[in-house]
């Protein structure tokens, strides 16, 4: 998922440079990055700024006020709890736990081999069949307890397979 | 080549997020691949995609017009036989029909047969899951755009006065009126004027805006076009959560549509005027749903907000006159414009009128997004359409006006709800989450969850808001752990005064409604937590213990398979036990058992 | 054009703040992240006051509000002081180290209460002056990062910054005393990054770092023309404008 990162300048400039040299666009090119990154390397809070010409200390200040972004890279799948109200109430707390029980993360957290990253999320807007558990672009629904267990298994089963 | 909806035969499949994880875009495929095949019927036959239908309890929804047979939980093995039975022999699968648990009937077209779609009444999500949202021609089918075509044929102020004759009042949760903001951004001399449309649904548990977005994108411009012609805007702007992936593809999608139509662009339906709107990803923050924090976001800076002692209206998006409203806001003011302010105003309450769309989840029946009168009770909203509480529960509170808003308990179900009686009684309209609680949701826990969201998503600008809620959050998560002193209510109390009237912005002014809500309705959660060191919902987990009751125990198992820590055992067709040492009390055990054996000691 | 604060007539222009009229009518409203020589911003809210237009009451900030037609102002109501009590116990809470902050508790009359108090040297209340001073300075090697609870003054990565002159702007214009700048040995340290300081040439104490001298010299101009500090530089100027006499 995370691409190599060695040649991040030269990978990350032509995402900076597709937008014109205005503050306002710095949301856009962070996003960019972040999707293709799944994080933001320094280099390119560095890029960004120059190019959008705030400080650097600006970029690194809207990257850590937003949430939709990472400062540490990610794992290959993301798991993303909802934890708005309705997925609330109906137990995605005890996900959360189940996770870290199985997994060993809390939100924000990544496992050591890379393969799991944990974070909750405000409102999938999905509160119909609540609770959800997003895994990258995957929405799973109603998922229970147990059920949290099934998917990571799968998942494992897949880094597993991929792997090999 | 475009298939017109009156040619032939519908297959309407609901894509919204709910019935999309439930599997409905491989119903669609299957469908899609299915009718290509089909050369031995009369009718022509076209599938569609659409937004969400709003019963996404029952989805996926696989619905036939001009027949009208809605089919619930269809999944990827019915197409068959819908193909089969249905489309070529018109016959109606009776397995797939939604079955009334009242009259334990089936109902073939509940849009008219039940409550649920019977007592709503729909304005702003009028044309979803009605038309495919990335059909610009379907949106035209149905009034589309007529009513720019009418706002052409009148003056700005004309415009206006319809706005403000209607009583439309910003539905994103201050309910402001909208002919009033217009009209102070119109009377600005400077220029340029600028339009958004906030996008930013934030609250937990509401996701109307977000089905509008990607049900009927082109309502919103045609909104948001009709403002610009009225107030002199040359540009516009959606603001739009970058998680709702669907709603940004398809409001692009209606966008260029809009443009190769001149709907937008230099020269709007020939007219003369030009304005254009672009799409801005929001970066993840609760707080920008606040307006001030979102022109800043706009502008490339954090989304702190600003005092509001000067409005958007006359200074706002790079200190330009600004008017700023929320999707569902946009989306009635086509109607508004079409049919008139008087028809608009006929529908509602005094001060607030025409709809409200309502996300109802949480403890009901019929989870989904209804949209309702203004005026309508709770009681008819989560009994009559919502179809009352899972499992035959105790109903216990309904939580309205997201984060901000307030707890609302059983004695005033026959609240009639709209912007002023909702704030009478500590809460508020907020965007329209209506979350239902049941006897298995904790007051407190509800409170620290909210004061928890609330330290994550406040800006931190000002100081009663940052500090106020994390020792609001403190004092409520000992509570909860079950370290709670008596006088730790009274503290709540004055940290919670102090944010309502010092905070900044919206949000701060109301992040202790949580708070004071349920210390108001529900204080004897809170005592029992602190004096009996008791969770009487089960929920929190240093004051909760479940056991099983083994007159009512019939041995069934089902809570030993659902037992995430093999926490229960027993022999088949004898009562259960569970073992307290390995038990996390996530109440597994207590949600599935169906004969009411669990219980919290 | 006049309005009425606390009682009296008070002499103000269009558009100007409200904490500006009261202060030039020598009425005093408390401050914490006000500084003149900035816009006000509305965070530590301790100047609200209570504000009638018409039949409309309403509590605001003062360093924000913008005098827009007849009001009457209340600056000290039971209701705004029990308020500014609650704000100085919650800055009190956030920022224990400050002898301001800790003189304030006590001038408000705050009781101890059960509340978690963050640790002792810290002294930080957000006000985000120091994030404009640098700005100002030209640097903006510091600015606010994280949100909510969580929100701290930084330089990125809480490194020493590229752009950072170590001039103390920050450290000076902080109300709390909260920016840690270390002076020995002929540096300084602030925000991580250590400065090599410049000698006056007349005195031969340690006064500025040489970013800061190269940043204020004009180009091509030599830093060592102007190594005189502060003291040193007013006496030199009145020498010689008595050597003109």
């Amino acid at each position: 998922m995370a691409e190599d990162v060695s040649n991040t300048e030269d990978m990350i400039s032509p995402i900076v440079t597709a937008y014109p040299r205005e503050k306002r666009y710095i949301l856009a090119m962070m996003q960019d990055v972040q999707k293709k990154y799944n994080y933001l390397p320094k280099e390119a809070l560095k890029m960004i700024a120059k190019h959008a010409e705030v400080p650097f200390s600006q970029t690194y200040s809207m990257a850590t006020f937003y949430k939709a972004f990472s400062l540490i890279p990610k794992g290959r799948y993301n798991i993303r709890v909802c934890d708005g109200t309705a997925c609330h109430i109906k137990g995605s707390a005890v996900l959360i736990d189940q996770i870290y029980n199985n997994l060993g993360i809390k939100p924000g957290e990544t496992t050591e081999d890379k393969v799991f990253s944990l974070e909750t999320v405000n409102c999938l807007g999905a509160c119909a069949i609540a609770p959800v558990v997003m895994v990258n672009d995957t929405v799973h629904a109603k998922v229970t307890s147990s059920g949290i267990l099934k998917i990571i298994e799968k998942y494992r089963g897949d880094a597993g397979d991929e792997d090999v | 080549m475009k298939m017109y909806s009156n040619e032939g035969r519908q297959i309407l499949v609901c894509c919204g997020t709910g019935c999309q994880a439930n599997g409905s875009l491989q119903v669609f495929d299957a469908i899609q691949e299915q009718i290509q095949s089909l050369d031995d019927v009369e009718v022509k036959t076209f599938a569609k995609s659409t937004g969400c239908n709003g019963w996404c309890e029952q989805g996926p929804l696989v619905k036939i017009l001009p027949d009208d047979i809605t089919y619930c939980q269809v999944k990827v093995d019915d197409v068959p036989a819908i193909i089969d039975k249905t489309i070529k022999n018109n016959e109606v699968i009776e397995r797939l029909l939604y079955r009334n648990p009242a009259s334990k009937k089936r109902v073939k077209s509940p849009h008219l047969e039940l409550d649920f779609y019977q007592k709503q009444k729909k304005i702003a999500l009028r044309n979803i899951g009605e038309i495919d949202p990335a059909s610009i021609e379907d949106y035209i089918d149905r009034d589309g755009y007529k009513a720019l075509e009418k706002a052409f044929s009148m003056s700005a102020e004309q415009i206006i006065t319809e706005v403000t004759k209607s009583g439309l009042r910003g539905r994103g949760g201050g309910g402001f009126p909208a002919g009033l903001k217009w009209q102070s951004c119109a009377k600005q001399s400077s220029t340029p004027h600028y339009i958004i449309c906030n996008g930013d649904e934030g609250d937990p548990g509401a996701f109307m805006d977000r089905s509008i977005m990607e049900g009927d994108p082109h309502t919103v411009i045609e909104g948001m076009v009709i403002c610009a012609l009225a107030t002199g805007a040359s540009n516009g702007f959606i603001y739009v959560r970058d998680e709702y992936a669907l709603a940004l593809k398809n409001l692009n999608l209606a966008l260029i549509d809009a443009r190769k139509r001149s709907f937008l662009g230099e020269n709007i339906m020939g007219q003369g005027f030009a304005f254009d709107i672009e799409v801005v990803r929001g970066g993840g923050a609760f707080v920008c749903g606040e307006e001030t924090a979102l022109i800043a976001s706009i502008e490339g800076k954090i989304g702190e907000p600003r005092d509001k002692y000067v409005f958007p209206a006359e200074k706002g998006l790079w200190g330009q006159p600004t008017v700023i409203n929320n999707v569902e806001t946009w989306a009635n003011i086509p109607v508004i414009i079409n049919e008139g302010a008087d028809k608009f105003a006929s529908i509602g309450t005094e001060n607030s009128k025409g709809t409200k769309v309502f996300s109802l989840v949480g403890k009901v029946v019929n989870t989904g997004l209804v949209e309702v009168p203004m005026g309508t009770t709770l009681r008819e909203i989560i009994f009559a359409i919502g179809g009352g509480i899972l499992k035959g529960r105790q109903f216990k509170a309904v939580q309205t006006g997201g984060p901000s808003g307030g707890c609302i308990p059983a004695e005033l179900l026959d609240l009639p709800v709209d912007f002023d009686t909702l704030k009478e009684v500590g809460s508020m309209m907020g965007s329209g989450g209506l979350i239902v609680m049941d006897e298995r949701t904790c007051m407190v826990e509800v409170a620290r969850y909210y004061l928890n969201f609330l330290a994550g998503e406040s800006c931190g600008k000002c100081v009663p808001c940052r500090e106020g809620i994390r020792h609001m959050q403190e004092i409520l998560t000992r509570i909860c752990e079950g370290k709670g002193q008596i006088s730790d209510l009274e503290l709540l109390e004055e940290i919670a005064e102090t944010v309502k009237i010092a905070a900044l912005c919206g949000l701060g002014k109301t992040a202790a409604n949580p708070v004071l809500s349920t210390l108001r309705y529900f204080r004897d959660e809170y005592l029992a937590h602190i004096e009996e060191h008791r969770c009487p919902a089960g929920v929190c987990r240093d004051l909760t213990e479940f056991y099983i009751d083994k007159e009512k125990c019939t041995g069934c198992g089902i809570c030993i398979k659902n037992c995430p820590v093999d926490a229960i055992y027993g022999e088949k067709k004898e009562a259960h036990t569970i073992n307290v040492e390995k038990c996390i009390a996530c109440g597994s055990c207590i949600d599935t058992c169906r004969f009411d054996a669990v219980r919290i000691r | 054009m006049k309005i009425i604060i606390d009682g009296r007539d008070v002499d103000v222009e269009y558009g100007e703040t409200l904490l500006t009229a009261a202060k030039r009518a020598g009425i005093k409203i408390p401050t914490l992240c006000h500084n003149e020589a900035f816009e006000g911003q509305g965070r530590c809210r301790l100047c609200m006051v209570e504000v009638e237009r018409g039949s409309m009451k309403n509590t605001v900030a003062s360093c924000t509000y913008p005098i827009t037609g007849e009001i009457k102002v209340s600056t000290s109501t039971p209701l705004i002081e029990k308020m500014r009590k609650n704000i100085v116990m919650l800055l009190y809470k956030q920022a224990p180290g400050s002898q301001l902050i800790q003189d304030m508790y006590k001038e408000y009359g705050c009781v101890d209460n059960s509340l978690e108090e963050n640790n002792a040297d810290e002294r930080c209340i957000l006000c985000n002056l120091c994030v404009l001073a640098c700005r100002e300075m030209g640097s903006s090697a510091i600015s606010l990062i994280m949100r909510g609870t969580d929100k701290q003054v930084a330089t990125p990565y809480n490194e020493a910054a590229e752009v950072c002159l170590g001039c103390g702007a920050c450290a000076e214009i902080c109300p709390t005393n909260a920016i840690k700048v270390i002076e020995k040995d002929g540096q300084r340290i602030i925000w991580n990054k250590v400065f090599n300081l410049v000698n006056c040439q007349r005195c031969g104490k340690p006064f500025a770092t040489r970013e800061q001298l190269g940043y204020i010299a004009a180009p091509g101009k030599d830093i060592s023309t102007q190594s005189l500090c502060e003291s040193c530089r007013r006496k030199s100027a009145a020498e010689k404008i008595q050597g003109f006499m």
